[in-house]
């Protein structure tokens, strides 16, 4: 057909001719875009026909899109030819495009300019569905319709008088643009895809939607149509890169520029047909003898010829869809029952009403693979699904994988490039409920092995099956294999499970054929959701990627941010502000920068030196750290306001917050040495002390440089950790008293607990008494009254002649219990 | 082996699953296994494949590994992963875990990057979570239950544990394992590190009887063909027997290459302050970081006590005068001590029941038992 377009196209353009190389490429292969196209545009057509006629579009019409369509007219002429033409193929002639190379040869570059003739002349416009004005319908309908969001109108697939076209052109449109992901889905699901062409094919298409747009019908398009364009090569490119693989898919990828064409017609049909018949759309005549020539399959598949009651089946099918994904795959699944029936003929026989609607969920991944690949069976059977039987290798189990992926990318978009207008109806819920269930049934029956059916004891069955692949529960483990024998081992049984999702009809058993890594499986989800259930956790509901994306981590780039990577600098001029805990970004006219924080600094030191008005000074020392934290500064002078801070919260024992800065300064000191290091490491072993944590402590010790050991601070440190490890109480508090700078406040938090553990030991020590003056000095009181306040506090008892003695042999039983 | 390709390599693990051959399975996901120098199965995403050819977990495990293996090849230890189940597998897989959490640790830390034991801690996290799993397994059957992999979790969280300094994590892991009925059924090699690491936790915690308990444990049933286990086991053990007063021999020292503990092993049976004070200060880097030199400070105790024993031995009498003490302390060169230190260091031996006596204050003399004044070590504390 490539060729008798291409001849016909000279004439009938005129002046387009220019483009048509451009289109032509992408012309090529109408089959599953077409068949697609068809059915999407049934679909829609369905939903919209009761509320949307053309007529609803009409008041958006604007003058210039008026315009445009008179201009249009001229083109539109062309459009009915060979929509007819192309229409011939959606489902049914892509077998033999697909096997047999005949007419058009496999997509080769070269001939895909040949084959532009059409395409050009469509020209359609730009993709979105907010163009459809632009290309208003008919010259009698001038009024082009508004960006409606609904897709064209319900009966549109009717290849109705030439002059509807452009309107329908521009709808069409949208589905390519839309759905370039689906096109890949499809692309994958072949198997071969030729990768490469396809991509280049859409390349080469979106090109010449903008040279289309040059002669000035579609003007207003045009921005849009750009957009539409990018977007499109963009996916174009995702398409490329996970598509490189499979070559061969080349056949897929031409639809794209069909579409258009299909979908005037559909949009036109509305108006001429009764909303009964959408259906036909599908296969729009063939007649054209080109078309003819082009695909051969033509002639059996004459969507003419269709039996009405097939239509309505598709109807019917498309209206269980609930969602958009489960259209694409009623789209698929369509194309593929369809063209077989069609192909041997039982189209004709079968009772289209009573026949199922093919199952989508459990078996997507099934249809999938059928559709990769075509079974050259002839004997296609009815049952369960109404998909042959088809043998599937490695390949399909690939492919498989392949769909998963891009079935979950793709969804999003072909959701949002479809307009919404089908909604779900509850009866049809339930019809595809009750027929997915008549599927399962009849899928359960054919498993042999397994004699309980899946559906009366899902649970039963299942666990048998999965007995023999080693993923059984632990009882069946433990027997061993469960109900199957093990012997026959994993392959026979998954190849069994290929046999059981195929259409029980068929019955063929093959064992272990296919073995490998084929995964067809129909109770796979069930089973799989039992195993979630047991497992307590959901299943992977989208394609397994590894969160640890990041080969590049180890840089600290994917770190998340810290602030040394978005810096702000401050512009606020207060000395003195408020600390409040950030909850957003901060704002630099809130915050200060350095040299005001320098002022801000001073005047907390002088308050708190006048006032000691802790609340105030911790606040304030809060928000200057906060300030230098947002702008990412890390100097000597951050080192400064930490440890002023951590002074300010041990004098006011203030743990939190001395906590906070000590940590700040330990990862500030390793830039920025400070002369106090010691000093803060110093506070640091204290600390450890404190807490006890002699495996901290050893760490801490670890990185201890002779130089730091030197420190005086840290040398004292040392040595009072020495004589508290050995209970020396009498050196540690004599290193209490002499304790330099701050340490005492922090010697002071554990220092009555030490003074504890000595004051038991001296009792248990000496005797028969013990002046308290020895006491005192010993453990570092600084007068005798307050050790004995300490030791009356514990229970200590006194000589009575002597108060000045302790009376040590009954001061242990009570310092025992205390 | 090193040579299959990918679709090979995922065929042998579906069939190792398929066969419950567990130990087949976990070396196919081991980094000690050649396949991982591989540089077929070296793939940056290995998602797709893993997942056409095995079920959830486990196409996540080993797209996990295999992502793995390249980030290996590529010497990039930033990588964690996750896993579930299967025991033998998830073994290996933790073991790996554990070692990348660590030379992930140690990159970041040369970078000067993140948080110290931040990776470790993820790892913990994760590692935590199979342990739950595990101890909360109570539906199978005792002999392929998921509590068989308790012990073996515990070890590798001890292990990062000890790493962080996060000794208290601990003891819930001990806890559950103590009350776990399987706990004597644990294979020996497992039972070794757990009595290991719950002797070193017990060591830092000052519970010397149990930790020798733990750790004799620990070094009697070692492999003996394992001299690094048991060296290390002896390097707690050591210090936990010689404060119970056991000495360890010259050519036991001398077979594990422990000759740091010599000097320290003569001086506190001396009661050589002086050399102790040496010996400690001599391999004090190699003490700080076995993190036994705060244990080893300890011995100063003994080694006090059995220069007093001297002092008591010498002068031959129950009432001992304080400034004789005084004299052999100053001997040993601690030139700032004092009396009051003296009545001090005194007050700690027979508080810990070193020593059998009393101070009199009044008359500056230590009084001591006329039975067994100095009672063996081993009975003490």
């Amino acid at each position: 057909y490539l060729m008798s377009g291409q001849a016909s196209h000279p004439q009938a353009n005129g002046n387009m001719g220019n483009f048509s190389s451009g289109d032509g490429q992408v012309h090529e292969n109408p089959e599953w875009e077409k068949a697609r196209q068809a059915l999407a545009s049934i679909n829609k057509s369905q939903s919209s026909a009761k509320t949307a006629q053309a007529g609803q579009f009409q008041p958006a019409v604007t003058d210039s899109a008026a315009i445009q369509q008179q201009q249009q007219q001229q083109p539109q002429q062309y459009y009915p030819w060979y929509q007819q033409t192309q229409q011939h193929y959606p489902g049914y002639t892509y077998p033999y495009n697909y096997y047999y190379p005949v007419g058009p040869p496999p997509p080769v570059p070269g001939m895909e300019d040949q084959s532009t003739g059409y395409p050009s002349q469509s020209q359609p416009p730009p993709p979105a569905t907010p163009q459809q004005p632009q290309s208003p319908t008919t010259s009698e309908k001038p009024p082009p319709p508004p960006p409606p969001p609904i897709p064209p109108p319900p009966n549109s697939q009717y290849p109705p008088p030439p002059s509807q076209n452009a309107y329908s052109a521009n709808n069409s449109m949208q589905y390519p643009h839309g759905d370039p992901n689906q096109m890949q889905a499809y692309n994958h699901s072949q198997g071969r895809p030729n990768y490469g062409q396809g991509f280049q094919a859409q390349h080469t298409y979106q090109p010449s939607q903008n040279t289309s747009q040059q002669p000035g019908q579609y003007v207003p398009g045009l921005g849009r149509g750009e957009a539409n364009k990018n977007k499109n090569q963009k996916q174009g490119q995702q398409l490329w890169h996970r598509m490189k693989q499979a070559p061969g898919t080349s056949s897929v990828k031409f639809n794209i520029h069909k579409r258009p064409y299909q979908v005037q017609c559909s949009s036109m049909s509305n108006q001429s047909f009764p909303p009964g018949e959408q259906p036909s759309g599908l296969n729009p005549t063939p007649s054209s003898p080109s078309s003819a020539s082009a695909a051969p399959g033509g002639a059996q598949t004459r969507p003419q010829d269709w039996p009405q009651a097939m239509k309505e089946y598709v109807q019917r099918c498309f209206t269980a869809c609930e969602t958009e994904e489960d259209k694409d795959r009623t789209e698929k699944v369509l194309k593929e029952v369809l063209q077989d029936r069609l192909k041997d003929g039982s189209a004709y026989t079968i009772d289209w009403t009573h026949e199922p609607l093919p199952e989508l969920k459990v078996k997507q991944s099934r249809w999938e693979s059928v559709a990769s690949q075509r079974s050259s069976d002839g004997s296609i059977s009815r049952g369960g699904s109404a998909v042959v039987a088809s043998p599937r290798g490695r390949g399909g189990a690939h492919r498989l994988g392949h769909y998963r992926n891009i079935f979950s990318q793709r969804s999003p978009s072909s959701s949002s490039s479809r307009s919404s207008s089908r909604s779900p109806s509850p009866s049809h819920g339930r019809n595809r409920d009750r027929s997915n269930q008549r599927h399962r049934r009849s899928d359960s029956g054919s498993q042999s092995d397994s004699s309980i059916s899946s559906d009366l004891r899902p649970q039963l069955s299942r666990r048998s099956q999965r007995g023999g692949r080693g993923r059984g529960n632990d009882r069946d483990r433990g027997r061993g294999g469960g109900v199957r024998g093990r012997g026959r081992g994993g392959k026979a049984n998954r190849g069994r499970r290929n046999m059981d999702d195929s259409n029980p009809a068929v019955g063929k058993k093959r064992k272990g054929g296919n073995a490998g890594l084929d995964f067809h499986d129909p109770n796979r989800e069930a089973k799989k959701q039992s195993r979630a259930a047991r497992f307590h956790k959901q299943l992977r509901s989208e394609p397994l990627v590894l969160s640890i994306n990041s080969l590049d981590l180890p840089d600290g780039t994917q770190e998340g941010l810290s602030w040394e990577d978005c810096p702000i600098v401050g512009t606020c001029q207060d000395i003195t502000k408020s600390y409040l805990r950030l909850t957003c970004a901060p704002d630099p006219s809130t915050v200060r920068p350095v040299h005001v924080l320098r002022k801000s600094l001073q005047a907390v030191k002088i308050h708190w030196k006048t006032h000691h008005d802790y609340t105030y000074a911790c606040e304030q020392m809060k928000s200057i750290r906060q300030d230098l934290t947002v702008q990412g500064v890390r100097t000597d002078f951050t080192v400064e306001v930490y440890e002023c801070h951590a002074r300010i919260a041990l004098e006011k024992g203030d743990h939190e917050e001395f906590n906070q800065c000590q940590t700040q300064l330990k990862a500030l000191y390793k830039d920025n040495p400070s002369e106090n290091i010691g000093e803060f490491t110093a506070y640091r072993l204290l600390y450890y002390i404190f807490t006890k944590n002699s495996g901290d402590l050893t760490t801490e010790l670890v990185y201890l440089t002779p130089a730091l050991r030197a420190d005086v601070c840290v040398a004292h440190a040392l040595a009072l950790r020495a004589a508290w490890a050995l209970g020396n109480y009498r050196r540690f508090f004599k290193l209490y008293k002499e304790a330099p700078r701050m340490a005492s406040y922090l010697i002071d938090k554990f220092v009555e607990r030490e003074r504890k553990v000595a004051l038991r030991a001296i009792a248990k020590t000496f005797r028969p008494d013990l002046p308290v003056q020895y006491v005192q000095s010993n453990l570092g009181f600084s007068c005798l009254d307050s050790c004995m306040a300490f030791l009356t506090g514990l229970g200590v008892t006194f000589y009575p002649c002597d108060p000045q003695k302790i009376d040590c042999k009954t001061s242990t039983a009570a310092l025992a219990a205390s | 082996m090193a040579h299959i390709t990918i679709n090979q390599y995922l065929q042998q693990v579906y069939d190792a699953i398929d066969n419950h051959d567990g130990s087949f399975c976990a070396e196919l996901l081991s980094f000690k296994h050649p396949h991982v120098a591989n540089p077929r199965l070296q793939l940056a995403s290995p998602e797709e494949k893993c997942q056409q050819l095995l079920e959830p977990p486990y196409d996540e495990m080993v797209a996990a590994h295999l992502r793995c293996t390249y980030a290996v090849s590529n010497h990039d230890f930033v990588e964690a992963y996750k896993f579930q189940t299967a025991l033998p597998v998830m073994f290996s897989v933790t073991l790996d875990l554990r070692i990348f959490a660590n030379s992930a640790e140690q990159q970041l830390q040369k970078k000067g990057k993140g948080q110290p034991g931040e990776m470790l801690e993820k790892a913990a996290e994760q590692l935590m979570s199979c342990f739950r799993v595990c101890a909360s397994d109570n539906r199978a059957g005792i002999e392929d239950s998921k509590k068989w992999g308790m012990m073996f979790l515990s070890n590798q969280l001890f292990k990062i544990y000890f790493k962080i300094n996060k000794l208290h994590l601990c003891k819930p892991l001990i806890r559950a394992i103590d009350s776990s009925n399987l706990k004597n059924d644990y294979s020996p090699a497992q039972k070794v590190t757990y009595k290991y690491y719950v002797g070193r936790k017990a060591m830092f915690d000052s519970d010397f009887k149990p930790a020798e308990e733990f750790l004799s444990y620990a070094f009697h049933h070692c492999h003996g063909s394992s001299q690094k286990n048991k060296r290390m086991i002896l390097i707690y053990l050591l210090p936990v027997k010689m404060l119970l007063g056991h000495m360890p021999t010259h050519q036991l020292l001398r077979k594990y290459d422990l000759m740091q503990f010599a000097d320290v092993t003569k001086s506190v049976s001396e009661g050589n302050l002086l050399l102790l004070n040496e010996a400690l200060s001599k391999h004090e880097t190699f003490f700080i970081r076995c993190g036994i030199f705060l244990i080893l400070e300890k011995l100063k105790i003994i080694t006090y006590r059995n220069l007093f024993k001297k002092v008591y031995l010498l002068l031959r009498t129950h009432q001992l005068p304080l400034d004789a003490f005084l004299v052999s302390l100053k001997m040993m060169q601690l030139d700032d001590v004092d009396i009051d230190e003296v009545q001090c260091i005194l007050a700690n031996l027979i508080y810990m029941g070193h020593i059998k006596g009393y101070i009199s204050h009044q008359h500056q003399k230590l009084v001591v038992s006329k039975q067994n004044p100095f009672p063996p070590l081993s009975s003490v504390s």
